[in-house]
Formats: structure tokens, sequence, C-alpha cells
């Protein structure tokens, strides 16, 4: 397999592609499910702050001296790939399945960047395992969330 | 991958900047070409003597009140400007990627370092405060205070076309004095969009001026008795010979950064994996188009025997190797790419020249960057690869000039003594680095190297904006350096002042 490089530019791309994406989803999920609407749109409010706060830190941080093109090393961002679109009729369980898969590809995405970009000043790598951590505890509360749909049932 | 947006969308007419107009120039016009695409994206003119002399006058007229204006006031513009700049950053850097070629996270590293630059000076009440002694005789004190001088010149070079102005423009401005920035002409937009964020951070008429043109831009300010002072980032000969000699000529302040060629050790204690990365941003960041490029890689084999040191010899230049041979090269706003084009055609064959020197002389070529494959479909114009070259030794052309281009030449020393030797046999002396685990290695190279700039663990050695861009040798021509509170004292003139009362 060949050792991918990846820039820098094109992996906070992804995370503004992945952060989007993820609120749209959830903006969808509060609007068809309306049970749980505050902490769905909670959750999409945050994947816009995750995008902006990263993007920041990023751009605050990047300088001319780093090693921004060869930093993120062995990366295939199509492994992170996450399906986002609610099937037509798909119950409220089924949906926060979705959201549970989506959530651990996020996460695993986050901690790979996280131990790539340990050559860039911390800020950056510290900047993704923060987000790691506040979707981990997302996916714990969709757990939850899942749990409790299911026994409804 | 996505190829990003264009900022610039049609051919732009540049016109110069002076006492807060924009003014079209009376002199010819050329063109400024994306090198990675071969487009015409602006035309800039080569501005007259008269032109540059009713620069001078303009700020020469404008001193008096700015010089008077607070420094918190003065202050003040630079946080606007800065805030402007923030506000402008994706715009100011797929500029810089579209006028130079380089790749839009350098761009966009270029863009931090020049913002930075910008909120130092804006600190001057604290930079530019002087000191005082009570009672340095009795009932005497005496204290100093820091006056600005009055209109300045600075000449940017075409390798950091946003950011190197910055060096120096925002402190100029901020201790009172009056500039007159004259970019590149090869890519001159950078700085027309930092002066037109200038004017609208309200910084007054005349106090900062742009200029575009050559020679006699140039000529023009280094004759010009009203010029206090100049700025100067670019190549060794002009440097030293025209702009440091003249100013001397002319009793002119003068910094003059110049050319480079960097060496890089690699220890034997090195974290390979960490060391090779940082030297791909080293040795081809930017597309060597840098005087913090890396430029010789030198494997030291202190403390090993004959066998060891082979075996560590092959396992770094095959790791750099293979490395270099993965950078994917093309337009810098495709964000997959990792390496631009060279600046233009010309600076191309002058590399192609060097790797052709380089042969005949004995080298071997490990990696040949003129067979480049190149992402997408642009003209392979200013397109060079990744270069390679084993056994070079510092007697070399290759290992003893600046190529200012993607070519690496490695060389051998059995120790560490040797490594430093073959630095110092160098003319140049703006940067050094050496990549080891070793503390006391790692003092002796800092405490020895008669280098400017000292990078441990570090490929390019980039002093932050409140440090002083420093440099040696054939690198630096002056006395006091580009950034932070030396630039002030540059800009400045120390009055001393004692009193009594009767």
């Amino acid at each position: 397999m060949e050792n991918l490089s990846l820039t820098a530019s094109a992996v906070i791309s992804f995370v503004g592609r992945l952060e989007d994406s993820t609120a749209t989803f959830y903006e969808e999920l509060a609007e068809r499910f309306v049970g749980d609407k505050e902490t769905l749109l909670g959750f999409a409010k945050e994947s816009r702050k995750n995008k902006l706060w990263v993007t920041r830190t990023y751009q605050e941080t990047i300088s001319d001296a780093l090693e921004a093109c060869f930093a993120f090393q062995g990366l295939n961002l199509g492994e992170y790939a996450v399906e986002t679109v609610l099937v037509e009729g798909a119950s409220y369980s089924d949906a926060l399945k979705m959201a549970i898969e989506l959530e651990k590809k996020a996460i695993e995405f986050y901690l790979d960047v996280a131990e790539c970009s340990q050559s860039l000043l911390a800020t950056i790598p510290r900047a993704f395992s923060r987000v790691a951590k506040r979707r981990g505890k997302r996916k714990l509360e969709l757990e939850s969330l899942h749990n409790k749909a299911v026994a409804g049932c | 991958m996505p190829i990003l947006e264009e900022p610039i969308k049609e051919t732009l007419k540049l016109k110069n900047y002076v006492d807060g107009e924009w003014v079209a120039s009376q002199g010819e016009v050329k063109d400024v070409v994306n090198p990675a695409t071969g487009k015409v994206i602006a035309k800039v003119p080569i501005s007259t003597k008269d032109e540059i002399n009713a620069a001078v006058e303009a700020a020469k007229d404008a001193f008096p009140d700015w010089r008077r204006t607070p420094p918190v006031a003065r202050g003040r513009c630079l946080f606007r400007l800065r805030d402007l700049m923030e506000q402008h950053f994706e715009e100011l850097s797929r500029v810089q990627t579209m006028e130079h070629g380089k790749t839009i996270d350098e761009s966009r590293g270029e863009t931090r370092r020049g913002i930075e630059n910008v909120e130092v000076a804006g600190g001057i009440p604290s930079l530019m405060m002087g000191c005082s002694l009570e009672d340095i005789a009795a009932g005497i004190d005496e204290y100093l205070i820091r006056q600005p001088l009055g209109v300045f010149g600075i000449i940017g070079p075409f390798n950091f076309p946003f950011m190197v102005p910055l060096w120096f423009a925002p402190y100029a401005v901020a201790t009172g004095n009056c500039i007159i920035v004259k970019p590149s002409s090869e890519d001159p937009i950078s700085q027309i969009k930092i002066t037109e964020l200038a004017d609208e951070a309200g910084i007054p008429p005349g106090v900062w001026n742009l200029v575009n043109g050559g020679r006699t831009v140039v000529s023009g300010m280094l004759d010009h008795p009203d010029i206090k002072g100049m700025c100067f980032v670019g190549s060794t000969p002009v440097g030293r010979d025209v702009v440091y000699t003249r100013c001397g000529e002319t009793g002119k302040r003068v910094i003059a950064q110049c050319g480079a060629k960097n060496f890089v050790l690699v220890m034997p204690d090195a974290n390979l994996g960490r060391t090779v990365a940082a030297c791909m941003t080293s040795f081809f960041g930017n597309t060597g188009q840098r005087c913090l490029s890396g430029a010789n890689l030198v494997v030291v084999g202190e403390g090993l025997n004959e066998r060891e040191y082979a075996a560590f010899y092959e396992k770094v230049v095959d790791a750099f190797v293979d490395a270099a041979s993965r950078i994917r090269i093309g337009c810098g706003l495709d964000e997959a790419v990792q390496m631009g084009p060279l600046r233009d055609e010309g600076k191309k064959e002058r590399v192609l020249g060097y790797i052709e020197k380089g042969i005949k002389e004995g080298a071997k070529l490990r990696l040949d960057g003129r067979n480049v494959t190149i992402i997408g479909d642009w003209p392979d114009t200013c397109f060079l690869g990744p270069t390679v070259f084993e056994d070079v030794t510092p007697e070399m052309t290759i290992g003893t000039e600046e190529i200012f281009g993607p070519v690496a030449s490695v060389m051998r020393a059995r120790s560490l003594d040797e490594a430093i030797e073959m630095i110092h046999s160098n003319p140049f002396g703006n940067a050094a680095s050496i990549f080891t685990a070793n503390g006391k290695w790692a003092r002796e190279f800092q405490y020895r190297v008669e280098c400017g700039n000292i990078g441990i663990n570090i490929g390019i050695v980039a002093p932050m904006a409140f440090f002083p861009f420093s440099g040696m040798k054939n690198s630096f021509f002056g006395a006091l350096h580009g950034q932070g509170r030396e630039v002030v004292r540059f800009f400045t003139e120390s009055k001393v002042v004692i009193q009594r009362w009767f």
C-alpha cells in the first residue's frame, strides 16, 4: 500500500465537510424526531463550533516553518467517509444507530489525525483530540437515547 | 481533490499608491504570470524616477504629522490593519499561491507570519519606550527617548511576496516613520492587497506608499537624500554590492538580508521519521526558494565505526530519497499538492544549470527532478521535481552556491567537528540545523556555528515576529535585523536628554 501523505489543508477541508454534513444530519433528525429536538440541535450546533474551532486553530498556528504539507502520513480520508443521508421512513432507533456509527468514524478520524499531527505545533493535535473527546461524549449520549428508544418500542 | 477557487478572476491593472491615492504609472508594463497555469493575472507598471521621487515627497510631507500622532493611536491603526488581514486571510493566501506558485498551506503560513508582525508592531507603546535614571549626578536626571527618522524604503523579494515587507513596514509606521514599499515586480499583488487594507485601516495619506517597478525605483530610493534608510531582502550580489554599498555611500541605515546555503546535520541518534518529515519542508518547501531552505544534508557519523556509519548513512539517505520521491507536485491551489512550481521559467533554467553542473562535477544523482510528474493538466514550464545528489563535497559548486530550487546535496562527515568545519568553509551564514537527541551535541552546535539562525530538531529556522531574523557572513549586511525590538531600534534614533533645574 502506498504511504499516503496528506497536506494540512486537505485534512482541514475534510474536517469542514465532516462537521457540516454532521450538523445537517442532526438538524434533519431534529425535524423528524421532535421528541429529542433540543439535544439533536445541540449536536448540530456543536458540530458547527467544532469546524470553526479546528479551522481557527489551523489558521492561527500554521506557519511557513512547519511541516504542513508533510505532516499527515499514512492517512486515507476515504476510510473515514460516513453516511449522513437518512433513508425515507427510517425509525428513530435506526436513525440513532446511524448517528452512533457516524460518531465512531468521526472519533477514529480525529484520533488518527491527532496522532499524525504531532510534528505540528501542539495546539493542532490538541484541537483534534478535544473534538474527539467531545464526539465521544456525544456518542455516549446517543447510545443512551438509542437504548431508551429501543426500550420504548 | 478539487482545486480551490481563484480569487483573481480577471487580469488586474496594478497602480502605485502615493499620498493616499491609487495612481497610474507612466512606465512600461510587465505581465505577472501564474507559474502553475501560465496565465497572465496582472499587469504591473515599471515606474519612473519621477514617480518614485513623488512618492518620497509625499512621505516626507506626511512625516511631521505622523510622528506627532501618539504611538497608541498609530498602534491602533495597525490593530485595525491586523483585523482586516484576518478577515481577508483566505483571499490573501490564495493570491500568494496564484502569483508565486507556492502551496496553499505554505501561503497560509506566510499570511500568518505576516499578520504576526503587524500584531507585534501594534504593541509599539511598549516596544518604543526609552529608559531613564534619576540622579546620575546630584539633582541631575538622564533619560533616553526613541524618535523616528523620516522616510524609509522597503524592497521586497519574490519568494515571500506577502510576508517579507511586513518584517519592516508595520514597525516603521508604528514608530512614526513613513514608508515606500517596492514589491517584487514578479509577484506584486500581495503588497497591493496589503496596501488596500492599510488604506482601509485609516493609515493617513503619505504614510504608507507603494511604488511598483524595478531598478529605476531601487536606484531612485538609494540615491534619494530624503530616504533615511533601506530594508532589502534578496540576493547577496545585489544586497552587498548595490544596496549595502550605496547606503554606506549615502549615509543611510540599512538592513540587507541576503542569500544562503544552509546545512542540516543528521546525527546518529536523531529521530529519523520526524527528521525526514522536517527535512522535506526544509529542502523542498516553497520549492526550495527561500533563504532558510535546507541545501546540504550532512549525515554525521559521530561515535560510529566504519560499518555502523555506512549503515546509518544508507538508512538516512534511503528514507530521505524515498520521502522526496513521493512529493506530489502541481498547482498550489490543489489541496493534494505538496510542492508548487518555481516562480518562472528563468528560475527553472537556472536550477537545471546547477543540476547539470552537479553531474559534471561528479556528484551522484540519486533522484532526478527533471523527470517530473505533475498532478493536473498544467504546462510544465516552471515545474521541477525534488532532486537529490549524493557524494557532494563542500568544494563542488552545488555544495557551495545558493541554488534556490528543490535540490538537496547529501554530504558525509565522520564527526560533528568535521561537519561544523564544512559549515564554516561556506561563505554564507544564514541558518544551520542539527537533528539529534543529544543535548551536548546540540549545545556544541549552537555555541560554535557561525550562522544567524540555529535549528535544533527544526528544519526551517524562521524566527517569530518578536525575535530578530538574524544572519551572518554573506547572508546579512547591516547591524540590526528585521522584526521585533531590533527593527524598532533600526527605525528610531536614540536621543539622550540630561536635565537639571536651577
